[in-house]
Formats: structure tokens, sequence, C-alpha cells
């Protein structure tokens, strides 16, 4: 056996794509890579800059204007690794006369360089780049390509939206997958139609490779326009969300935007935001929000809370514990704290048919803390 | 008691002398020192007075010059030499003079890693400079990943991680790749078949990336003592390498000891058991407190000796930490504990396979038993290595189990201590492993028209190959990867299937399940079917589940009288002939063979009497591997001499006595090559004994032995024609038991026809 029949044979066999071979074209120069230019109507809601500095913890540049924000988004032959290619890349901008989208096109691999620098042409005159989930892919992915065609240049290192950060953060817990398909349909309305499934993008290049036949990839850029134009209809909304949350029509999503804000140390936003939960996560926003009331010393606001969520009978023996400690430690009325805890107790005693261990750590915790509450009161007494 | 007295002692015990075939002393060493070389950066001396070192011993300062003067070295000597020196000096020095430089350490495995970049930081620490030493495998946290990336002057790692987590993402590494100075490899005795072929394709693509980034890294390779330690540093770098070997640590007296366990069945040529004189040797080196280290060779047999050991030595309480086992499966904690304890000396005694064979640091020992030979030249030395002080007396005691190579060695002490051990054989071009890696490297860098792919041959047939297949597209001169694959993840450089390891999880409380070990999908069929006697440090468990699929053993703990050992069935089928010939009417054949191996039944074996009480059934899925194999076919008037029965035992007998005579002839680990018979082979439909490359792919033992025309039946010939035995023994063609009462006769006329 030569080389060749031996590699075939030790190889099993793979579904092959059929090549119809097409007469010889003249060689390409590969002198530029392909490019298109669309303009769409934007949305016009206003971007400012501290609204921006609320959904992230990044810092934006003083003269922020939303024109000078580039979004980016690519297709790409895998994902991972030195081998994975961006042989697409759409970008979009604010101007003038509408959200313009500028795609281009490797058409085979020589061309890689020609799109590399028209990006470097493009992104030299932005300030800031909006992406989704570019943090971890696109721009790390673009990155690689500029070391291996020996490219040095930082026109990516700018201020950077991440879209996906931002939307994990608020609707997450409502919509579970917050991919761009999901969020489209859920918070601009818009449902995709005969959109092309991510993971059949590379298989569609590599046909258009294989065939020459470049309406393979229609379907590809018309996706990718579409997530684009997203890009700036989602950040818009956002924005527009984060500056009127009693917009948000579901309770999870405002309670969600709380704990985004209060993580990047927003309180008196976030602090907005879990009043405005009510519904089932009303109870939540309430703890949330005395537990903020706490951190920060307001301990009289903290205690209200917690004794609204008793009367609401919210919450479970949390704020009878919390007010528990309330009571012993700030107001040193160890009577008014034994009080709490035997609450609690009596709560906790209602027989369930399964115990989980963490319900009974939580009965031995009430136990030994009235136990000790109690000696420190004989204690007291006996003085 | 001291290893002086003892050895006076038992010289004076004919009971125990009796069965010592040879004791050998060797004399202790003086230790040779050099002047510290020119060029080492001025602070690297401080400290290292500090610590005691005020010379260099000669291979120290050797490989330190070598290394100075630019050349790619390997550094051969034994264990405890001070090896690691040799590396260190010259890349500390090299980063003292030149913050940017960048050196790459590549250890075997994840704990020898994590040993010596604990030496380096102390080092590092005391002559308070700024060289960051980092280890980057699996265990390293995310978030710290980063920071290794960019800054790490020294990033320690193994091969596999260097394969699937470095290498494909080397644009991450740019600092590593352009500034790259050093690559140091150690223990690269233990890069031997499939897995040495993969370092050295690895080592190919790594190469192939320097390159790239404009770097022209030197090598710093160590070894432990093997027969061909350059050109496997040679065929693992593909550049000339220089060798050091001119070791001048010192070494103490050591004692070899031959211990052949007394005959208890002279008819039957049965002798008594190995565990249990093991047992007896080790006890006694444990009562007079020694510190010893026991060296089994299968993980069973090590639990076997740790739980006859703790039982000697447990408190009222039941505890028995002073003795301990250690293998693979141990989880790293537990194994980083040990060695802690050995090191530090709170453990006396510790049983172990040759998971402890290499450079782990245990300190040196006072005693070693070998539990049975543990296969090649080389690693009985490595296991040795282990006793054995720069002062003070050591002992080794190797006691030889019934096996016909144990017998051999027992029976043969001079050539043991006179032949020089094996050679280190690999196969870098092994078209399976070659094919693979080169995926991963045009996945890396595409390969333009006229590159070449390290030395290995074909690289424009593999590319059209891969061009044809529409895995890389050839354009404007280059290769571009045109797939959608991740090809470094579908392979495992350790072994053929990139499958993962099961997870052995214990079940005996059930509101606390927990993982108490791991083992590979190999090894699984064999120890951990269902109902097996799984053995944890000497605790028994049985196995109540085992989830092929979801790769995890449920484990309950148990105290049963009995251990339990499995069957291996093969099967063997043709896949493609290479080479044939026929002379004399014998045919030869060579080609690539389909094995496939199936358990299906164990036996129940009782502890101390070790008698069978009976056995159960496996039902398991049946593993594959493709590989190499040769052949001899017997020729049709040659069989039709015999009936069915004693032509099979004869046949039985032969493939005994190659099993004997090829890891010596073919130089490899008995392990390393099988050798089966069939009487009506589906390859060739007539009588046929078959010998194959036992890893997947193969390593060309099968072409050596091929090439080698009828050597290896002339010798089992030489081998069955000297035997005193009558009938057959285990050191021959086998024990009557096994062969019958003609096999050794009929397995001496076939090999006389065969090589006539």
């Amino acid at each position: 056996m030569n080389l060749r029949d031996k590699l075939k044979a030790i190889e099993r066999p793979k579904v092959k794509i059929t090549v119809t071979e097409t007469a010889p074209a003249e060689k390409p120069a590969f002198t530029d890579c392909w490019r298109t230019e669309t303009t769409h109507q934007p949305s016009c809601y206003p971007l400012r800059r501290e609204t921006v500095m609320l959904m992230q913890g990044e810092d934006m540049p003083e003269c922020f204007q939303e024109e000078k924000i580039l979004y980016l988004d690519t297709e790409t032959t895998g994902l991972a690794g030195a081998g994975t290619v961006a042989f697409e890349v759409g970008l979009g901008w604010l101007a003038a006369d509408g959200f313009h989208v500028r795609q281009l096109v490797m058409r085979d691999y020589p061309e890689e360089k020609f799109l590399l620098e028209e990006i470097i042409r493009v992104a030299e005159g932005f300030d800031v780049i909006c992406t989704f989930n570019g943090k971890t892919f696109d721009l790390p992915l673009l990155r690689n390509r500029f070391i291996m065609n020996r490219i040095r240049t930082d026109v990516l290192d700018k201020p950077h939206i991440d879209l996906l950060h931002i939307a994990r953060r608020v609707w997450k817990l409502r919509l579970r997958k917050c991919n761009m398909t999901n969020l489209e349909e859920a918070l601009l309305g818009i449902p995709r139609v005969d959109d092309l499934p991510g993971a059949m993008v590379p298989e569609r290049f590599f046909s258009y490779l294989k065939t020459g036949d470049f309406h393979l990839l229609d379907d590809v850029l018309e996706h990718n326009e579409q997530d684009i134009v997203s890009l700036q209809n989602l950040l818009c909304h956002m924005c527009c969300m984060y500056e009127n949350p009693e917009q948000l029509r579901f309770d999870e999503d405002v309670y969600s935007m709380g704990v985004a804000l209060d993580r990047f140390r927003h309180t008196e936003e976030a602090r907005r935001c879990y009043r405005l939960a009510g519904g089932a996560m009303h109870a939540q926003g309430q703890q949330r929000l005395a537990a903020s009331y706490r951190k920060s010393g307001e301990r009289q606001e903290a205690a209200a809370v917690w004794q609204e969520m008793i009367r609401l009978r919210e919450g479970g023996v949390t704020p009878y514990i919390e007010l528990a400690k309330h009571y012993e430690h700030q107001e040193k009325d160890i009577p008014a704290a034994l009080d709490m805890v035997r609450r609690a107790i009596s709560m906790m005693s209602e027989p369930t048919l399964f115990d989980e261990a963490s319900v009974q750590d939580t009965r031995n915790a009430l136990q030994y803390r009235y136990d000790r509450l109690k000696r420190k009161l004989e204690g007291r007494r006996n003085e | 008691m001291n290893v002086d007295q003892l050895t006076q002692q038992l010289q004076c015990d004919p009971l125990f002398m009796r069965n010592v075939v040879r004791w050998e002393t060797m004399p202790p060493r003086e230790a040779h020192y050099a002047d510290f070389p020119e060029g080492l950066d001025a602070r690297l001396r401080p400290v290292l007075a500090k610590r005691g070192v005020h010379q260099l011993y000669t291979h120290q300062a050797h490989a330190v010059r070598e290394v100075l003067a630019g050349r790619d070295i390997v550094v051969v000597t034994p264990t405890a030499s001070g090896k690691t020196m040799c590396y260190n000096l010259p890349v500390l020095s090299a980063i003292l003079a030149n913050e940017d430089a960048r050196a790459l350490y590549l250890f075997p495995t994840k704990a020898l890693s994590a040993d010596q970049v604990s030496e380096l930081y102390e080092l590092i620490e005391e002559m308070g400079v700024d060289i960051k030493t980092y280890t980057y495998d699996g265990d390293t946290p995310g978030a710290a990943r980063k920071a290794v990336r960019q800054a790490g002057h020294i990033v320690v790692t193994n091969p596999d991680m260097l394969h699937s987590g470095i290498l494909p993402h080397h644009t991450k590494w740019v600092k590593l790749f352009e500034n790259l100075k050093y690559i140091v490899i150690d223990e690269i005795h233990t890069y031997r078949g499939v897995f040495g072929s993969n370092l050295a394709n690895v080592l190919r693509r790594l190469l192939r990336l320097c390159d790239f980034y404009g770097s022209r890294p030197q090598f710093i390779l160590c070894s432990a003592t093997i027969a061909n330690p350059q050109e496997l540093a040679e065929t693992l770098t593909g550049r000339p390498i220089h060798m050091v070997d001119d070791n001048g640590a010192p070494m103490g007296a050591r004692h070899f000891v031959f211990y052949n366990p007394p005959v208890v069945n002279r008819q039957l040529g049965i002798r008594r058991g190995v565990l249990p004189e093991t047992r007896n040797i080790s006890s006694m080196l444990l009562k007079n407190g020694i510190q010893t280290i026991t060296f089994a060779r299968s993980r069973l047999a090590v639990e076997v000796l740790t739980k006859y050991l703790k039982d000697l030595v447990r408190d009222p309480l039941g505890n028995a930490g002073r003795v301990r086992g250690y293998r693979g499966g141990y989880l790293p904690t537990e194994r980083r504990e040990i060695e802690k304890g050995l090191r530090a000396g709170y453990v006396d005694a510790v049983v172990s396979t040759n998971a402890l064979e290499l450079g782990i640091d245990i300190g040196a020992l006072d005693a070693c038993v070998l539990c049975g030979y543990p296969g090649t030249i080389a690693s009985a030395w490595q296991q040795a290595g282990r006793a054995g002080r720069r002062k003070g007396t050591s002992i080794v005691f190797y006691v030889a189990s019934s096996a016909a190579i144990d017998q051999y060695i027992v029976a043969h002490p001079d050539y043991f201590l006179r032949q020089s051990p094996e050679n280190a054989l690999l196969n870098p071009d092994n078209l399976y492993i070659l094919l693979s890696h080169f995926k991963c490297a045009a996945f890396e860098l595409p390969f333009e028209d006229g590159d070449r792919f390290g030395n290995a041959p074909g690289t424009e047939e593999l590319l059209d190959y891969l061009d044809d297949a529409g895995i890389v597209r050839h354009v404007d001169g280059r290769y571009h990867w045109s797939a959608e694959d991740f090809p470094a993840s579908q392979i495992s450089l350790r072994s053929a299937a990139a499958e993962e390891n099961f997870m052995i999880i214990d079940i005996t409380n059930p509101r606390n399940h927990r993982v108490i070990g791991e083992m590979d999908r190999f090894t699984v069929p064999m120890l951990l079917h269902e109902n097996a006697i799984y053995m944890h440090e000497a605790q028994q468990y049985q196995v109540e589940k085992l989830d092929f699929d979801a790769c995890k053993a449920f484990i309950r703990q148990v105290d049963v009288g009995y251990y339990t050992d499995s069957d291996l069935n093969i099967s063997l089928s043709l896949l493609d002939i290479e080479r044939e010939d026929e002379s004399n009417g014998v045919h030869r054949g060579l080609g690539e063979v389909r094995v496939t191996s199936l358990v299906t039944m164990f036996k129940k074996i009782k502890f101390d009497t070790h008698e069978n009480l009976g056995f159960g059934h496996v039902r398991l899925p049946e593993t594959d591997m493709h590989t190499e194999a040769m052949w001899w076919t017997l020729p049709d008037e040659l069989a039709a001499k015999y009936d069915s029965d004693t032509l099979k035992n004869g046949m039985l007998g032969v493939t005994n006595l190659l099993r004997i005579v090829a890891p010596l002839s073919l130089m490899c680990a008995p392990q390393d090559v099988a050798v089966l018979y069939q009487v009506k082979s589906p390859i060739t439909d007539k009588p046929t004994i078959i010998l194959y490359d036992n890893c997947p792919g193969g390593v060309g033992l099968s072409h050596k032995a091929y090439g080698m025309q009828s050597l290896l039946l002339e010798q089992a010939l030489q081998i069955v024609t000297d035997c005193p035995c009558g009938a057959g023994c285990p050191s021959c063609a086998g024990p009557v038991g096994e062969i019958g009462m003609n096999g050794k006769k009929t397995a001496w006329e076939l090999l006389t026809a065969l090589t006539r």
C-alpha cells in the first residue's frame, strides 16, 4: 500500500460534499476582500454616558457620543483556537443619514489580510466598541487573526460595551437563555423568521469555498446584518430601561436590574428597582432592600422593611432572624429579640413531610440562638 | 537495627541464605567535583552557598558549560544525583540576565511538576528576585491563566496540556513563544512507545511555532539510565543532542540480593508464591525499623501487600498510618500526603506500583523490595534507586515470581547486572500518530508549499491527502485549515483512545457518596466489573454497579476473606498485509490487525492461602485496538503430524517461549509486545503464531521482529533445549498443568521444524 491509500484506510470515511467542478477560472488575484454596505432606520433613543456606565463596570470616554460607537459582529469557521478564522465581519455605526452596516467577506483565505486591514481602517474612527459576547469571543478571535497575519495593532483596545453580559444580569432570571434571538423577541418584540442557525454558519462557508457559489453565504450575510442592527436597537432599549425601570413589565427583570446595579455600587438606583419589584419578586426585593439599608448603616430603615415583611407574612423566617439580630445588637432589647426567635421557631415547627438538611440546619441554628439569648437574659437578671 | 547490622545477620542465617541466588555488593562511590562554570549570573553562587552547595558535581558543571555554549543536551545520571541543578542554573541565569527570557518545563505527570516548582520557588525566594514560575495544567484556575500566559518566566506543564491547552491557542502565548530560550524535559525515559511518539510530534509542532515567532529554543533533557538516551533524545527533538553522563554524585554502599522462593513441589516445578515471600521480607524490614519501599507489579498486588503490612503494625484503635499503599488511582491530595510522610519519616513502609518509580521526591529510603521483576532492566534500576542515600548503606531485595522472565533473571543475575538497560523505542512517524498531529499543526499554522514537519516523511502527500478530504485548502501557496473541528481534542497522548477516566464512588454512607479514586477505561473491565473486590488503601470494597456510559463505578465497603482476579480474552482479525515471504514451507507475514479484548469471567481468591474459591461472569462491552502484527504459519504437513490437542499444547508452549525471548531481543518491556496462537487463524486459515505491538498503531516492534528473520524462533528453541526440567516449567514452555505432558516436546519439535 502506498502512503495515500494507507491514509485513506486508517481514517473512517467522512460525509463528503460533492464538488461540481467549475471551469477553471483565471487564478484570482486576491487584491481585496468583498464588501457591501446598507443603511437602516436606527433606534432613536438618545444614549447617555452615565446610563451606559450604570449598566457595566467599565469606564467610558469623557466625550461619549453615540456616533462614535462601532457595532461589531463576526461570523467564524469554528469556536476557538489558532485555526479558527473570522471569514465575515459586520461593522455598524450611526450617521446623519441613518444606521450604516458594512459587511466584509474574505472569499478565500488569501483575502483575510485585506479584511483585517479594512477593520483597522474603519475602527480607527471610533471611540467605543459594542458587541454581543465580543469580550470573550469576537475580539480575542480578531486579535488572534492579527497575530497570525503578523499585524501589530491596538485598534480593538477601546472601551467596550458587551450586551450579552448586561442582558444576562437583567434578563436571565426570566428568559433563562439570553441569546440574540430570544432578546430580540422578548425585548424588541421582533421574532426572527427563517434565520440561519449559528451552528450552520461554518458549514455554509466551507460549502461556498468548495463550490464557489457565493449565494450560499446569502443567509449568513442576512443573519449578520440583522445582528448588527439589533446591537444598536438593543443598546438603546437597555439604556431606556435603565433610565426608566418602572417601564419594565416583568417583576423578575426589575428585581434583576436592582441586583445588577447593586453589584456596581449604584445604591440609590438599585433601591429604586427593589421598591418597584412586586408580585412574586416582592419578598426578595424587600429582602435586598433591607440588606442594602443595613449595609449602609441605615438600621432603622432596614428594621422597618423587615417589620413590614412580617406583617405581609413574607420571606419565611428570614425577617424574624434579621430582626432578632437587630434587637439584640442595635436596640439591646433581649426580650424583643427572644420573642422574634420564638416566633421563628414556631413557624419552623410546622410539620413537613420531608425535611431537607438545610431546614434542619436552620432549625438547629434557631434553637442555638434561642438558648444563647435565654442565657444572656438570665445572666443579666442575675447580675 | 541499621542496614549494616541487618546485612550481617541475614548473611549468617542459613534458612534465608538457602534461597539467595546471588548477593551482590556494590562499593560506595566518591563524589567528583568541578569548578563553577564561567558565565553563570553572579547572584546564583551566594544562594547556592547558603544552601550548602559550594561546588558542583562534575556532571552538573559539564551540563551548565554545554548549555551556556549553546548546545542541546541530555543529562543521563541515576536518581538523586542533583539533576535539577543542570537545568535550573542555566535557566535562572538566563532570566536574571534578560527578564524577557522564557523557559518551558515539561514533566510527565502533574505530581512531578508540583515537586519541581516548590524547589525552584525556594531558590528564587532566597535570591529575592522577581522570577515568576507558574504551573499551567488542568488544575490552574481560569482567573490565573491569563497571568501565566502574560507574565510567567518559567511555565511548568505536562505534554498533554502543551498539546491541547497551549499549542492550539498559541496566539495567546505570544510572549512565551517570542522569547522562549529553553525547553526543559525531565524524565525523558518515560516517553517511550505511544506516549513518546506523541511527544515527538508535539515537539515538532512546538518548534514550528517557535520558528513562526522567531525564537530558537535550546533543549535541556534529563533521563534515567537506559541503553539509548542520546538516540531517544534525538528522536524526540529531531536535533543532534550532546550527552552529559559523567556522574559525579556520591553514593553509599549498596547490596543487591537475588532471592528465589523455595520449590514446594519438585515434580510440577512450583515455588512458594512471590506475595507471601515478599510479605516476609518486607515485614522483617518493617519490624527492624528500616524505612522500606516495596514495589509490586499490579495494583492488586499493592493492595494485598499493603493489607498484610498494615495488619502487622495496627495499634489498638486499628490505625496503621505507618504503612501506606501508593498507586495510580489514589487522589492527588492523598498521594501528596504519603510523599510528605515518607520524606518526613513518619511513614515507615510504602507499597507502590511503578507510580513511584518516577522522580517524585520521597527522599532516599534504606531498603527496597521488588516483588517480581518489573519487566525491564531500566525500571528495575529505577525502582532499586529509590533505596540508596549519598552516605550510608542501602539494600535491595529482588524476589522472583514463578513467571518465566523472573526465573530467567534470577537464574542469570549476571545478565541483569551486566546488560545495559533496554532501548526506549518510539516511532514518531507511526502513521496514526503522525496524521493526528499533522492536522493539529495545520490548524495551528498554515503549511506553505515546500514546508516540512520536523523530519517527518511525506509532508506533501499528507497535505494533498488532507486537501482532498476537505480538511485543509490549498490556495496561493498555502494550506489553510478548513474544517470546523478542533483537532487537538481528538488525541490523547498516553493512549489511543481519547476517552475519559472512570470515577470510583464509595456509596457505603448513603448520605455521603464520595469519590475515592479514578481508573482508565482500559483497566476498568478487569478491576471494576460488577462484584469485583476493589481494594483501596487495603480497605475492601465490592463493586455494586458499573455504569459504563456515565463512566462511574459504585462501590461499597465490605470485609470478606478473598480478592478477585479477572480473565482477559483476546481475539484478532487482519486489516491489511504489508509484507509476506515463505521459506522452507514456513509462511511469514507482516501487517495491520484489529485486536479485540473482552473480560468474560473472574476468580475469587482467598487471602493467605491463595486458593480458588469460585468464579463469576462479567458482562461488559469489548474494547478494540488497531495495531501492527507479524505471524508465522505452520506448514500443512507439519500440522498434520499432530492431533488437535497436542498441536494446541505445542503452540501454547511456543508462544510462552516467544514471550520470554521477544522482550529481550526487541529490547522492550514485556507488556509492549503480545504473543498468541490460533489453531485456525482468520488471517491465514491455518495454525498460526502471532506477535503484535501491544499499543494502538504500533511502535515498530513487529517490524523489527519481522526483520530478524527466524532469530526469535531460534532463541526460543535454545531456551527449551537448554532447560533442565522434564516436561516443562514456567521458565521455558510453561508448566505441565498448562501445556500438558507432551507440550514441551511438541514445542521443541515445532520450533526445530520452523527453524530448519
